[in-house]
């Protein structure tokens, strides 16, 4: 029965549109207006619904092209994992080690991680990227980045 | 003083040498301010107004002016070389000027957005000159109703903005409208799925889904396809000639879209994003070959960014003419006229014409200056191509990075940023098309107020929307644009059996 | 594998990075001096505008600090970070973080009051050090020209008969301040609040929306007036301040007092410190925010936006916030919009 992506895709659409709707339904009400809050809500969930279960038994019609890019091999999707988790870190260590630091390092380990050996000029472009990218903003625009643990 | 004699004291004042000196840095700091990641218009003014404090108001103004329309120009080099938009006036812009660029013709598509956004600026200046005194009328004649209807007209267009399955494009808008619906509601002050969490209070930044659905994603597929041979095209740059039929295509979308942008700029909160989604979807309706768009079509990219820029000059009717911010842009447009002494208002023409038409003449030559400062630099900008894959997949993450974070200061907006750079990638593994989920992200939230808004005026009557006559042409206008459509398949249909 | 180790090299390296540092950012901080005595600023000052670049609290902070810098009165750098979100929460929250340290300013108005009231922001002023309020702006309610009231009387007397006759617009939402500031006067006017209907409309369109007729009344701040009315679009029925104010055409506006309805509303603008900062540091901003407002620099900055002076030193600023607090909540109450 759900052999087809199709039916599988549209069980975790209708999912997402059940939890929706709960918290839809969870809307408190407010007096003073004709439409409240929680109308176009509730149209939007059902509306999922109705299009999931369309989808449902609707036939598969993704041309080979199409479904050859869900072919991707284990080692490319810890690729894909890899540089997900180092944004992760990025993000995570951002405003606690400020901008430049942080994103010199995230410049260099990304570009390295995906193959790239130069790394003298890897080492240059990660550095000065960040640095010209703090100074335009701090010091031309008077927009404050992260100055972190760095003597700035 | 009569509007000929303002004009010409205006045309005076924009020619001075000091005007056009002060509109030329004015250009040139919009630019770059725009290239950077996550600054637009707004920011970029936002920061010149301790600068201009103190100067000649008109010369301020003058460099304010070249300011905001350098940075929309601006943004659209990251929508194009890297689908890394970072304004968002410029997302439809990268729907083909992207794969143009990934087909080794950067230098092209970058040619035809600069000449485009020449055009549409300009055109739309002219108009401004022209009819800026009788469009103050259109621009407060758009009752909520109309606003509703127009919304939906917009809304009609997402089977259009895609090929394949009508049903997943559907599903697209579907989420695009439930993530717009996140926040607390300007009509009843209630707070929507923000489950307790500050940060989603504001709901979520545009660009933080358009980043996410299109950088990022793309940022995986290059990820997966970095060692394919195939593509090293997209390390060319090519020639920024265009060819006879290249010029023949843009006309149409360039006249077109003056038009249609400058309209759309001119009504209050519709604005410049609005404005380049709506261009494109007509483009693509009114085209014979619809299949092109999205593959790198010259009109596709012509047609988005002759309306950003039309749409920017059209937002300065209702604030020169009325005193009326549409936009956030022009609200600190009107933050910084209000420094310098200057009360934009309806009597601004008639009080201080020499600024008036001093601003909006110098915004003519802003766009010659545009033109001619960044063409020869194409080659140059376009360069960044030439950086090796890893390195540049790096580069482009960084840039999406820093352009979120730059709108709100704050890492939750990069978490947001990941998740929908996952949610992108799978939208593409699974088909399901961006566009429509970005269009009604877009146009989701101004339908469901301006249909309350409607709704609470009229004590609940759904007449209001068939008692105006602006809202029934528009209802009109979309009911007919779905049918028609649907009627031609029939009839298609009928010749084939 | 080869890879896994890249990134958990990445990771060693910036936890080295924050470690081997650590040690010095305390040290910054026991530098502070204690209660009593005199304090001076001993790091750059860093003004946070809860809002995007921009809005009136982005040009508030930002002009402040220019003219703190320019004028010498303060020698530590200022500068100016914007935490947008949530209607200033977000800027809030982030602030809470900083208890006691007197480096962290950032800028308020009525929202600081309205937003913990609705129930969107877990801070309000009480969490944190009112330093000094430096402006005051009113409230201003326009008709169209060709409206048929003349004064708020009026206007109230046919809202008293059929309050859903008449519809209200203002930018922000229900239970913040556009809306707050008309059902505080028209509830002193005896207007039935509970059936007052309200639109919310943002990016210039309320203004819009006044002036082709979808709505009738138009709350807003004087100085967003002043132009329509001199152009005879508009005109305003009445202002929340509590007299007269001086200027060309805003000296036209009567107040709600003088028509017979005894109410005011102030949108007041000043700074805030974090929780918890020591009287010496609070004397040495006051001090300075007062010869920032005495300044002609600022003066000059204030008749540009028209802005009114109202300086309040740290006391009086907190008695008067309590204050403003007890009329919101009163307010709500009857709306039933209360959400603390």
């Amino acid at each position: 029965m759900l052999k087809s992506i199709n039916s599988r895709v549209s069980l975790v659409l209708l999912v997402i549109a059940i939890v929706y709707l709960i918290f839809s339904y969870q809307l408190p009400s407010y007096a003073y207006t004709e439409v409240d809050a929680d109308v176009i809500p509730k149209v939007l969930g059902w509306l999922l619904v109705f299009l999931a279960i369309l989808l449902f038994f609707s036939k598969d019609n993704e041309t080979e092209a199409q479904r050859q890019k869900r072919n991707i091999p284990k080692k490319e999707i810890g690729m894909l994992l890899g540089v997900g988790a180092l944004i992760f870190i990025y993000i995570f260590l951002l405003e606690i080690l400020g901008f430049i630091l942080v994103s010199a390092l995230f410049i260099f380990f990304c570009s390295l991680f995906l193959g790239y050996r130069s790394h003298i000029v890897n080492g240059i472009v990660s550095i000065a990227f960040s640095a010209f990218i703090y100074f335009v903003f701090t010091s031309l625009l008077q927009i404050s980045l992260p100055s972190g643990i760095l003597p700035l | 003083m009569g509007a000929m004699e303002g004009m010409l004291t205006g045309l005076q004042t924009a020619f001075s040498l000091q005007s056009i000196f002060f509109v030329m840095i004015g250009v040139f700091i919009g630019t770059f301010i725009g290239m950077l990641p996550g600054l637009g218009p707004i920011s970029a003014i936002a920061v010149m107004i301790p600068i201009t404090f103190g100067m000649d108001p008109t010369v301020a103004l003058i460099m304010m002016a070249g300011v905001y329309y350098g940075a929309i120009f601006g943004g659209s080099t990251s929508s194009i070389l890297l689908n890394a938009p970072g304004v968002s006036g410029t997302v439809a812009t990268s729907f083909d000027g992207y794969p143009m660029a990934q087909r080794g013709e950067a230098g092209k598509a970058l040619a035809i957005a600069a000449i485009a956004s020449f055009v549409g600026g300009t055109v739309s200046v002219v108009l401004l000159m022209l009819l800026a005194p009788m469009l103050a009328s259109v621009a407060i004649s758009f009752s909520p109703a109309a606003y509703f209807a127009l919304m939906l007209l917009g809304l009609t267009a997402i089977s259009s903005l895609s090929e394949g399955s009508t049903i997943k494009a559907l599903i697209s808008a579907v989420a695009g409208f439930m993530v717009v619906t996140v926040g607390i509601d300007a009509q009843s002050g209630t707070q929507r799925f923000t489950f307790g969490n500050t940060n989603l209070l504001d709901g979520l930044d545009f660009l933080v889904i358009a980043l996410g659905l299109f950088a990022l994603a793309e940022v995986c597929t290059l990820i997966l396809n970095r060692k394919d041979k195939s593509i090293q095209n997209a390390h060319k740059i090519g020639s920024l000639k265009l060819s006879k039929q290249d010029w023949k295509d843009m006309t149409g979308p360039m006249s077109r879209h003056s038009i249609i942008g400058f309209i759309l700029g001119v009504l209050p909160g519709a604005g410049a994003t609005i404005a380049s989604f709506i261009s494109y979807i007509t483009e693509k309706r009114i085209s014979k070959n619809p299949e092109e768009f999205g593959k790198g079509s010259v009109k596709g990219l012509a047609a988005p960014e002759t309306s950003n820029n039309a749409a920017t000059s059209g937002a300065f009717v209702p604030l020169l003419s009325l005193g009326i911010p549409g936009s956030g842009t022009t609200a600190v447009l009107l933050g910084a006229f209000l420094v310098l002494g200057v009360q934009p208002g309806p009597l601004l023409m008639t009080d201080q014409p020499d600024i008036f038409w001093g601003v909006i003449v110098s915004m003519y030559i802003g766009n010659i200056f545009l033109l001619i400062l960044n063409l020869p630099l194409i080659p140059y900008i376009a360069k960044i191509l030439m950086v090796p894959r890893p390195l540049l997949i790096s580069l482009v993450v960084m840039f999406s990075m820093i352009g979120v974070y730059a709108i709100s200061f704050n890492t939750f907006d990069l978490y947001m940023l990941l998740l929908f750079g996952v949610i992108g990638f799978l939208m593409r593994l699974f088909s399901f098309p961006a566009p429509p989920f970005i269009l009604a992200f877009i146009l989701g939230g101004m339908l469901e107020q301006s249909f309350r808004q409607s709704m609470t005026i009229s004590n609940g009557s759904l007449s209001i929307f068939f008692q105006d006559p602006i809202a029934l042409s528009i209802l009109a206008v979309a009911a007919l644009s779905l049918f028609i459509p649907l009627i031609s398949k029939v009839r298609k249909g009928k010749k084939n059996n | 594998m080869k890879k896994l180790l890249l990134i958990a090299l990445f990771f060693f390296i910036i936890v080295l990075a924050a470690c081997g540092n650590s040690d010095d950012a305390d040290a910054g901080e026991s530098g502070d001096s204690g209660e009593g005595g005199s304090w001076e600023p001993e790091e750059s000052i860093e003004i946070v505008a809860p809002a995007g670049a921009g809005g009136g609290w982005d040009t508030t902070a930002r002009m402040v600090a220019k003219v703190l810098g320019e004028e010498g009165m303060i020698e530590e750098n200022i500068g100016v970070v914007n935490k947008t979100g949530g209607g200033g929460a977000v800027g809030w929250s982030y602030i809470a973080n900083y208890e006691g340290d007197p480096h962290k300013l950032f800028v308020a108005s009525p929202p600081i009051i309205l937003i913990p009231l609705n129930g969107q922001s877990e801070y309000g002023h009480e969490d944190f050090t009112p330093l000094s309020n430096l402006i005051a702006d009113y409230g201003a309610f326009a008709v169209r020209e060709d409206a048929e009231w003349d004064d708020l009387n009026d206007l109230f007397e046919d809202m008293k008969e059929d309050p859903e006759s008449v519809t209200v617009v203002g930018e922000s939402a229900p239970g913040s301040m556009d809306h707050i500031q008309f059902v505080q006067i028209a509830k002193a006017a005896g207007v039935d609040i509970t059936k007052i209907r309200y639109v919310s409309a943002q990016d210039g369109e309320s203004l819009t929306q006044l002036l082709n007729g979808s709505v009738d009344v138009y709350s807003t701040g004087m100085a967003e007036t002043v132009e329509q009315v001199k152009a005879d679009n508009i005109k305003v029925l009445g202002i929340t301040a509590p007299e007269r104010l001086e200027g060309e055409v805003i000296e036209d506006f009567p107040t709600a007092i003088e028509q017979g309805i005894d109410e005011t509303f102030v949108n007041w603008r000043g700074f805030f410190g974090p929780p918890g900062m020591d009287e010496a540091s609070i004397a040495y901003y006051e001090d300075k925010f007062k010869e920032l407002s005495d300044s002609e620099a600022f003066a000059e900055i204030r008749d540009q936006f028209g802005w009114d002076e109202e300086y309040m030193g740290h006391e009086e600023y907190k008695a008067f916030l309590d204050e403003q607090k007890e009329q919101v909540q009163v307010l709500l109450d009857d709306l039933g919009l209360n959400n603390e």
